[in-house]
């Protein structure tokens, strides 16, 4: 480990950026300021979630606006290039190379000497778990392995911004895990990881901010909870409760101009609250509790996560609501 | 150590050259090129004329170690002159293997890249559009060098050794013949190889257009020439064309007339087509390849 080089400004930094493809729109007056830390970019198939990681990466150049990753421009590439490590969605990888020699290779196309480029693979497959497998060929690889290498070829050469195309597809549970671990180790250690997903859970687990996006528009940014405390005012939070005597909490939440709506489990052990107001409802909660000594199992939000926020924002026929 | 020092660290030693990075592409290609024992068989055969000419020339100085063949050796020494026609004979010949060995490892240049979308995993590094297609075309380069210009200057040198100064003074325009035509025909084939393997992505249809372009055309334009009494028809010919720059570089005439163009026409074909296969590679080498 060594001291990290702050670069630039520190941020990732879209100004009214579009980009068109001849007359299909890619992406359109993109404002973002994207800090360290491990950043959600979520969006249906053809959002533009690929054409922005690509704007970032710098294989793409925009049509209108300004792009600047940690104060530096593609117009310099040698320099981007050097502080970006990129991982696309598509299993590509030149045929009959070993693990080993994928990172290797790319590492000494990148412009590092034998004897660091050796050194640099073992660390960077060291990190993804695939020490064992570095000397087999990466076509007999299975899916999980596929994007550890993948993600170790875009970690090996020491990137300030790494920025992953669904980089956890197929991975089981386990590689998840380690891999989502080692997201956060990176990110804790001042990367900005720039992660795609369209499994909507996942990036809320693991981002410090989400970036979503649709039909080539941001229409939102920053944590779930904060996009979510946004809306709360036009949709109301859902909140499940599960007790003893739900129907006795109904009854008294239901007196509270907030909340729109209280519903019973078909169970009888749950109730199934909608509020306008989540943290006098909260209080009240604790209030109803005490007074009356139910028992609660549990209290969780139904639909903080990034898919109701998504479902919201997107609607059913992708049209903001 | 600080745990707030613990970072991420980058490395800030000294990096390559950047001009040298396309070097790496080829050895992992040749990797795979050699891995076929028909191409490792025929890459061998390839250095045969090279040897045949190596053994010709030793003998045309040595006739002494034939003399138990009782044979009229100063009168094939006559029949076989190690001069201009000599070389320009091995170079076409070579010429002919060059576009073999194209037609083996040409096909499978670009279009893997372009198949398994990977073309962002080079061009995501401080590594230019410029330097994948060097990379690329080195491949073919080093590998048709190697049966061309190199073998071909050494029994250069092999025959000024033997001559003397001299005879090296009286025939430096063939070795500048045999760089120079070496590396005109190679830098057409590879461009040409290159932009079919960017735009054609299976294999034997990639051959079979590099055989059309090659061979096709050759009778397409011998067509031409004879139903309009013309040499325009060579225009469309490559190889016809390069016959005729060869043939100029040496300082030679070809026998045949109706295989002759002007030697402009030959140029003109040959830029022609450098241009268009660097167009066709500037339209498909792109990191990502938009679909409307």
């Amino acid at each position: 480990m060594t001291v990290k080089q702050p670069v630039g400004d520190g941020r990732i930094v879209f100004e009214n950026v579009s980009k068109f493809y001849g007359e299909v729109l890619g992406v359109n007056r993109v404002s973002l300021s994207v800090l360290p830390g491990i950043t959600g970019l979520v969006g249906p198939n053809g959002s533009g979630k690929t054409t922005l990681m690509n704007l970032t990466a710098g294989l793409l150049r925009p049509t209108r606006g300004r792009i600047s990753v940690l104060g530096m421009s593609a117009d310099r590439p040698e320099e981007l290039f050097r502080h970006v490590g990129y991982s696309t969605q598509y299993d590509a990888f030149p045929p009959g190379l070993t693990g080993y020699q994928f990172i290797e290779s790319f590492l000494r196309v990148h412009g590092f000497a034998a004897k660091e480029a050796e050194a640099m693979t073992w660390k960077a497959i060291e990190r993804v778990g695939l020490t064992e497998a570095a000397g087999r060929k990466v076509a007999g690889y299975s899916k999980g392995m596929r994007q550890r290498i993948k993600l170790a070829q875009a970690i090996s050469h020491q990137p300030s911004v790494l920025i992953l195309d669904e980089p956890l597809n197929g991975l089981d549970p386990m590689a998840r895990a380690e891999v989502i671990a080692l997201f956060r180790e990176l990110a804790d250690g001042g990367l900005h990881v720039l992660v795609s997903s369209h499994i909507l859970h996942e990036v809320d687990l693991i981002s410090d901010q989400v970036v979503l996006i649709n039909g080539g528009y941001v229409i939102a940014e920053g944590d779930i909870s904060g996009v979510r405390d946004e809306m709360e005012e036009e949709h109301p939070v859902q909140v499940l409760i599960r007790c003893d005597r739900p129907s006795l909490l109904a009854s008294r939440v239901f007196e509270q101009d907030h909340v729109v709506e209280a519903r019973l489990d078909d169970d009888g052990k749950g109730l199934l609250v909608r509020t306008r107001d989540a943290d006098s409802f909260h209080l009240l909660l604790n209030e109803v509790v005490l007074a009356n000594g139910l028992t609660i199992e549990g209290v969780a939000p139904a639909d903080s996560d990034v898919n109701a926020v998504y479902q919201y924002l997107i609607g059913s026929n992708g049209e903001k609501s | 150590m600080a745990v707030y020092e613990r970072n991420y660290g980058r490395y800030q030693g000294e990096m390559t050259p950047s001009w040298s990075r396309f070097l790496i592409i080829p050895r992992y290609a040749y990797r795979e090129v050699f891995q076929s024992r028909m191409f490792v068989s025929f890459f061998v055969l390839c250095f045969a004329v090279p040897f045949a000419g190596l053994l010709m020339i030793y003998l045309h100085h040595n006739l002494s170690a034939l003399k138990f063949l009782n044979l009229p050796l100063e009168q094939l020494k006559d029949a076989l002159p190690i001069n201009a026609s000599f070389f320009r004979r091995g170079l076409e010949f070579q010429g002919s293997l060059c576009f073999l060995l194209v037609l083996f490892v040409g096909p499978a240049l670009i279009s893997p890249d372009l198949r398994n979308n990977g073309l962002p995993l080079y061009l995501s590094r401080p590594f230019s559009r410029t330097e994948y297609v060097l990379g690329k075309m080195s491949v073919l380069v080093i590998l048709l060098s190697l049966i061309t210009w190199i073998p071909g200057l050494l029994l250069f040198f092999f025959q000024s050794y033997l001559d003397g100064a001299g005879w090296f003074r009286e025939n430096l325009q063939v070795a500048m013949a045999l760089f120079v035509g070496s590396w005109i025909w190679i830098l057409v084939l590879s461009l040409l190889a290159l932009a079919i393997s960017a735009w054609v992505k299976w294999k034997p249809v990639a051959r079979i257009s590099l055989i059309i372009i090659l061979w096709v055309l050759w009778g397409f334009g011998r067509a031409i020439n004879e139903a309009l009494d013309t040499w325009w028809g060579w225009m469309l010919s490559l190889s016809m064309a390069v016959s005729n720059v060869w043939a100029s570089l040496f300082g030679l005439t070809i026998d045949d007339a109706d295989l002759v163009m002007p030697i402009w026409a030959a140029w003109v074909s040959l830029a022609a087509c450098c241009l268009i296969c660097l167009w066709l590679l500037s339209r498909r080498i792109r990191a990502y390849e938009v679909v409307r």
